[in-house]
């Protein structure tokens, strides 16, 4: 059955506004949006039927996003401007759906595509834009970059920088970088290691509440092993 | 976006979530450009208000005024509460994210006793007196309303006017003679007494209460010549020509209850004798099945949720009830929308009803017995006999429900041990007939969830005048109760007695009991009715430094002639009628509901509803 459904891949914006709705709210706030907005979505078979909806990655609570992605499955075909129209206007204040692309029958699922993902990094005011000047290519001169990580029994020291894919200074008036590291199933670093690693290395003390995060978009490999958008690189129809 | 909060806090609390608004179908106006602020206040944490009915009609009711910028806030949680007291942030509404001091009107609703010390507590963090005496012409009028308004006196000497009733009949008045009065710079003090001219409005100042030397009230006096003797509360005649939302405010977080809620009727014809909501909220006014079906249909829509819920006090009591069932059912049928029932009758009727609509998810049963012996079930006027319960649940067991949930009360007046060890029969009993089933038919073991409440009398019930048992008679009786069970697939519990004595303390306190609750939250009480946080240690003390006696309003059986606290408020239901029903109590004699039988209660009054119908 699932074959006959129309599939579609969208991208959307995570603001201010609704960037502390964690990501299981935030799964309810979209189907509920869906909903509202009559897209006959298609559910899912078995004894508690779900949206065919599914995002490429969860964002961390706290986090803003301008290029996120999500694919849903339709029983009945609409177009996708139809479906970009009609989600946005039953958004929550604060998504809004840049593009919605059909998909062929044959696209791989938006979860297992996803293979990095690029950040911005505000800084708190104690990292200045000199400091990051000075100090970023330094920094990924090192052998290895080590972060204490999270694992599910406990506390391990982990070489991050084969993860790091590319770093640069994006200062304006405020200490920023921006990073592109590898994301998914598979591999997967928080932009929240890089800035605690950064300022490690420029001997700050790392406080994860204070940075703001900001993802700026996802990425897909290539045939030729390059990195492309989960949009520009999907097979569409 | 503006936050009140900054992020750096909001990332270190609880649930951030809480604190931002921001949800579907949130109402944004320029706060600049209206002529009334009202900051809508539930004192308890955000998923318990943003649960409550009463919030949402009222919510857009007063924002539908183009001049009226109606907000709402909640109790910040204690991780929060502790962040905006140490960074000097007052407490804000949520959708201007600006303090509420400088509100026209703060309003609480009031929807049980023991969110007082929060009620004090949301005043305190917004910087306003707490104290009415206290306040000056720039603090917002505060004004009360909800279920614990009838019984004002306990937070008297805290609040500016209480309203008595329903929300729809004069807010439009109030807030345009506010308008007016704003305009022509007129004192906060002349606009109350001009209150004075509505009834259903309570402005405390305005009353003098004296008191006998043997602690009980002598009279209740009004010092103001427009003050009148008695305020009646104000009710909507017509349900069907009055507002109701046709959107809903849907959370981003998961709160109590996410579901559009459709309001069946207000009232109850049953006139069980604990019951305050059923004498407060007479006469029985319902909807049109087919407005109930525009509504139903108008919230799902907007609101993108998956279940609805028909509430009202008791569901199956609804006239046309067939009618909008099958209306239901047809409507959501294969839209993945779920329709709950709460407080339904069971019969075979309404297994068959739930059995379709509830096709996959099979939730428990639920029966409220009350009392474990007819008798007892006969005192408190419960209409609902053993055989109904019992035949309800083996229709139940055969229809694969493996759940039964049963409510019972401890300490009803004239109860005996006998009565208690009735409780632990009747669900053995219920365990006994899904043992009646052949074996083949139940291939999984079933529970019976009993639970019991400590008994709490309540103002304007029949029982207004009887003593509340002790925290250890309720203890004592829940153990009886306990120890008396003999099947294993019951679970009894029952609720916290100290938390039940000290709502009977709130429920019929006057107004010298306002120094305990202000010394409470001194102490450090807040969120009382939540048992992890409530310390009733705290209490004791806080009644031990203002020389109040507890037990004087809790554990005391009052004279028909004593003044009561709330007798200058009328609910509609005549004293005479209550002390009938009383005495007919303790005769174990039972009285007719409303469609059976009118008893001349005295709801009639009000021009409408149950009262008016051809029986």
């Amino acid at each position: 059955m699932t074959n006959d459904n129309f599939k579609y891949r969208f991208k959307f914006t995570k603001g201010e506004e609704i960037k502390f709705i964690g990501h299981l709210d935030f799964m309810v706030a979209f189907q509920r949006a869906i909903k509202r907005a009559d897209i006959p979505i298609a559910y899912s078979n078995g004894f508690n039927p779900h949206q065919l909806l599914n995002f490429a990655s969860p964002l961390s609570l706290g986090y803003t996003s301008i290029g996120d992605y999500g694919d849903l499955q339709l029983q009945n075909w609409l177009s996708a401007d139809e479906i970009k129209t009609r989600l946005n206007e039953n958004m929550p204040i604060g998504v809004k759906i840049l593009e919605v692309a059909e998909l062929s029958k044959n696209a791989k699922k938006v979860m297992t595509s996803l293979c990095a993902a690029s950040y911005e990094v505000k800084f708190e005011e104690a990292v200045t834009p000199k400091i990051i000047e000075e100090n970023i290519d330094k920094f990924m001169l090192q052998d290895e970059i080590i972060v204490l990580k999270k694992t599910k029994r406990n506390l391990k020291d982990t070489d991050i920088k084969p993860d790091i894919l590319e770093i640069e200074n994006a200062s304006d008036k405020a200490g920023k970088i921006k990073a592109k590291v590898n994301a998914g199933s598979v591999k997967n670093l928080k932009p929240e290691s890089v800035a605690e690693a950064f300022m490690k290395y420029v001997g700050l003390e790392f406080n994860k509440n204070k940075n703001r995060y900001t993802r700026l978009d996802m990425y897909m490999s290539d045939q030729n092993g390059g990195l492309v958008g989960l949009i520009d690189g999907v097979e569409k129809i | 976006m503006y936050k009140a909060i900054p992020d750096e806090i909001l990332l270190d609390s609880e649930k951030p979530a809480r604190y931002i608004g921001n949800e579907i179908n949130v109402v944004k106006k320029d706060s600049e450009k209206v002529d009334i602020r009202f900051a809508f206040c539930f004192p308890d944490v955000y998923e318990v208000g943003m649960s409550h009915l009463g919030l949402q009609i009222l919510y857009y009711f007063l924002n539908r005024r183009e001049d009226t910028y109606c907000e709402r806030c909640f109790a910040p949680w204690i991780d929060m509460e502790e962040k905006m007291r140490q960074n000097n942030i007052p407490l804000f509404a949520l959708e201007s994210q600006q303090p509420i001091k400088n509100f026209d009107f703060v309003g609480f609703t009031l929807q049980y006793e023991l969110c007082y010390t929060n009620v004090i507590n949301m005043l305190d963090l917004a910087g306003i007196p707490i104290y009415r005496k206290d306040r000056t012409e720039d603090d917002p009028i505060i004004i009360c309303g909800g279920s614990c308004a009838y019984n004002p006196e306990p937070i008297a000497d805290f609040v500016d006017m209480f309203y008595l009733g329903e929300g729809e009949v004069l807010y439009d008045k109030i807030l345009d003679i506010y308008k007016q009065y704003k305009k022509e710079g007129r004192s906060k003090q002349e606009f109350l007494e001009r209150m004075l001219d509505f009834d259903g409005l309570y402005m405390p100042q305005f009353y003098d209460v004296t008191y006998k030397e043997n602690g009980q009230i002598d009279a209740i006096t009004p010092n103001n010549p427009k003050a009148r003797k008695v305020i009646t509360k104000v009710i909507v005649k017509d349900l069907d020509k009055v507002f109701y939302p046709e959107k809903q405010l849907v959370p981003l977080i998961e709160v109590v209850h996410d579901r559009v809620t459709v309001e069946l009727f207000r009232g109850c014809i049953r006139g069980c004798r604990f019951c305050q909501a059923g004498f407060v909220y007479r006469p029985v006014r319902e909807k049109r099945f087919e407005t109930l079906l525009k509504q139903a249909e108008s919230l799902v829509k907007s609101s993108g949720h998956d279940e609805i819920s028909l509430i009202s006090l008791a569901t199956s009591d609804y006239t046309c009830f067939h009618e909008l069932a099958s209306g239901l059912l047809d409507e959501f049928k294969n839209k993945e929308i779920s329709i709950s029932l709460p407080s339904l009758r069971v019969d075979s009727f309404s297994l068959d009803l739930m059995q379709k609509i509830q096709e996959v998810r099979k939730s428990s049963l639920t029966f409220a017995a009350e009392a474990g012996t007819q008798r007892l079930r006969d005192v408190i006027n419960k209409n609902i006999t053993e055989d109904d319960i019992l035949n309800g649940c083996k229709l139940a067991f055969e229809g694969g429900w493996l759940k039964v949930k049963m409510y019972f009360m401890l300490g009803l007046p004239t109860e005996t041990d006998e009565d208690l060890i009735g409780i632990a029969q009747l669900c053995d009993k219920i365990v006994e007939k899904f043992f009646e089933i052949p074996k083949e038919d139940r291939p999984r073991p079933i529970t019976v969830n009993a639970s019991a409440s400590c008994f709490v009398p309540k103002p304007f019930t029949p029982f207004q005048w009887d003593a509340q048992d002790t925290y250890e008679d309720f203890s004592r009786k829940g153990q009886l109760v306990k120890n008396n069970i003999k099947r294993k697939q019951v679970r009894f519990t029952y609720h916290n007695t100290m938390m039940s004595s000290l709502e009977g303390v709130m429920a019929r306190g006057d107004r010298r009991i306002s120094a305990a609750i202000y010394r409470a939250w001194q102490l450090g009480c807040k969120y009382d009715g939540w048992t992890d946080l409530f310390d009733y240690s705290k209490w004791q003390k806080a009644f031990n430094d203002t020389g109040i006696d507890m037990s004087f309003y809790a554990n005391r059986l009052r004279s028909y002639d004593e003044v009561l606290p709330w007798d200058h408020i009328s609910v509609g239901v005549s004293k005479k009628f209550l002390i009938e029903e009383r005495e007919k109590a303790m005769r174990a004699e039972v009285t007719p509901n409303c469609r059976q039988k009118c008893s001349n209660c005295g709801a009639k009054r009000f021009g409408g509803g149950v009262c008016f119908d051809e029986r």
